[in-house]
């Protein structure tokens, strides 16, 4: 049995051989690509404000950029295994992650929010979550945020691999949590039958992770050196503006 | 609003299109590495040979037990924490090597049985009339077994097709990676799930009818 798995890894091999090797001038960034309007694909391009901040760092720092997307849920996998540097996703910075990997300074600040489908008078504010189902993204940190409220024993929390909005809307769940900025920018520019319920329940600040090894933390700190200079010269603020119609990068 | 923007689906399937080669070459590496694979495991199990065929039933209980997308994190996020150079194997090639796996698992069932089923008598009189095991195999057992295993081969290829859409997990944006992120991107998510399923639909069904034809083929000597 050994000799035909042996074969199949070879023949794969084979497969692979023509594959890149890393190298130290390509930066390699994980994203979803289904995250409106981070990261997002149109007409089969992909777009949103995470890319364009990255290709803005990457031409700071002279390298290329190269993206990977893959399911969310597959990302700090990607990241773990060294397949890519970073991810750029609203990647929120938590205790548990703060420990594990190497964040660079916030870029964007932002809050959780809870949304519903529109018309429903049940669910105003977070408070109103008592007793509900709310779905979260698989892996996101709201589920977290979420277990820290004081009645969360008493919430129904689903988690998703992706199509939260949609579930909402459908009135399967009565309410999702996600980030407010990107939550109003759905019912904005989105024909979903959505609405925010109240304000912000919590503060949030999104950053880059990188691997907690020398190499990641020297990375970290030429990214964070293209995130300042991008801070100053107001491009992250241009980009921010582009995307939200307003300044989400700063407190 | 409309029930249906076939604006945007007219539009999306020229875009699926180009993902489309991706799946259609991973499942057809995945079948045929898939179909040596089984060929081999199938062989080992007729003929018990000692060591191998208790190796074969333990590859073929952990393939056919566990799900395929636990197999594909496994091998792809899991593995790669002990053994580095794993991580030089890209998606594509990953889940190629999950689908072969997975797959033969259960091909080489149907490949067995398919053998075990030709009569022993053609066995017998093979034999008396001076065959080789060799030429037994290849003149007699095998072309009667290929036969009844077409339809069932043909279907796990069929389900390998489907099993592609996995792939988005492990970073390859083939025909499902990019509906889904199209639907992120527009939100029309009934429209573009229902356009990717069309694509589906009509690769198998194009695939049913070259099985018909195979099988038609295959039956000639069988028809009376």
């Amino acid at each position: 049995m050994l000799k035909h798995i042996t074969l199949a890894a070879l023949a794969a091999g084979i497969l692979a051989a023509g594959q890149a090797q890393a190298d130290a001038d390509v930066i390699k960034v994980g994203m979803s690509g289904s995250y409106f309007p981070f990261t997002f694909v149109e007409q089969d391009e992909l777009q949103g404000f995470e890319v364009d901040v990255l290709e803005a760092i990457a031409e700071e720092m002279g390298v290329e950029v190269e993206f990977v997307t893959a399911s969310f849920s597959g990302l700090f996998g990607m990241l773990e295994s060294g397949r890519i540097d970073t991810i750029a996703n609203q990647i929120t910075i938590t205790e548990e992650r703060s420990a594990k990997y190497a964040f660079t300074e916030p870029y964007v600040y932002d809050g959780a929010q809870v949304v519903i489908k529109e018309g429903n008078e049940a669910v105003q504010s977070v408070e109103d979550l008592k007793g509900k189902t709310v779905a979260v993204n698989l892996g996101s940190n709201y589920e977290e945020l979420l277990r820290e409220l004081p009645y969360a024993d008493e919430i129904d929390i689903r988690t998703y691999e992706s199509n939260i909005e949609q579930d909402t809307a459908l009135g399967r769940v009565d309410a999702f949590v996600m980030d407010r900025i990107s939550a109003s920018q759905v019912i904005k520019d989105k024909p979903m039958p959505l609405a925010l319920a109240g304000t912000p329940f919590s503060e949030i600040r999104n950053a880059l992770p990188f691997r907690d090894t020398k190499e990641g933390r020297a990375l970290r700190d030429r990214v964070d050196t293209a995130l300042d200079t991008l801070r100053e010269s107001g491009t992250l603020q241009t980009f921010s503006e582009e995307w939200f119609g307003t300044d989400v990068t700063r407190l | 609003m409309s029930l249906l923007d076939l604006d945007y689906m007219l539009g999306l399937a020229p875009i699926l299109m180009r993902y489309l080669p991706l799946t259609l070459e991973m499942a057809a590496a995945g079948m045929v590495l898939a179909l040596a694979l089984a060929c081999g495991l199938a062989v080992i199990r007729v003929l018990r040979i000692p060591g191998l065929n208790a190796a074969t039933l333990l590859f073929i209980s952990f393939f056919r037990g566990t799900p395929l997308l636990v197999q594909l994190f496994l091998f792809y996020y899991g593995l790669p924490q002990l053994l580095a150079f794993l991580t030089q194997i890209n998606g594509i090639t990953a889940t190629i090597m999950g689908l072969t796996l997975h797959f033969s698992a259960y091909m080489a069932e149907s490949i067995r049985a398919a053998i075990v089923g030709v009569d022993r008598s053609q066995t017998e009189a093979a034999l008396s009339i001076g065959m080789t095991n060799g030429q037994l195999m290849r003149r007699i057992v095998l072309p009667q077994a290929t036969r009844v295993a077409v339809p069932t081969l043909m279907n796990y290829f069929i389900d390998m097709i489907k099993a592609t859409s996995l792939a988005f997990t492990l970073g390859v944006t083939e025909l499902m990676g990019a509906t889904q992120k199209e639907a992120a991107g527009s939100f029309l998510y009934f429209e573009a799930f229902i356009t990717v399923a069309i694509f589906y639909w009509v690769i198998v069904e194009l695939l049913a009818w070259f099985q018909r034809r195979l099988e038609t083929r295959l039956n000639e000597a069988y028809r009376r």
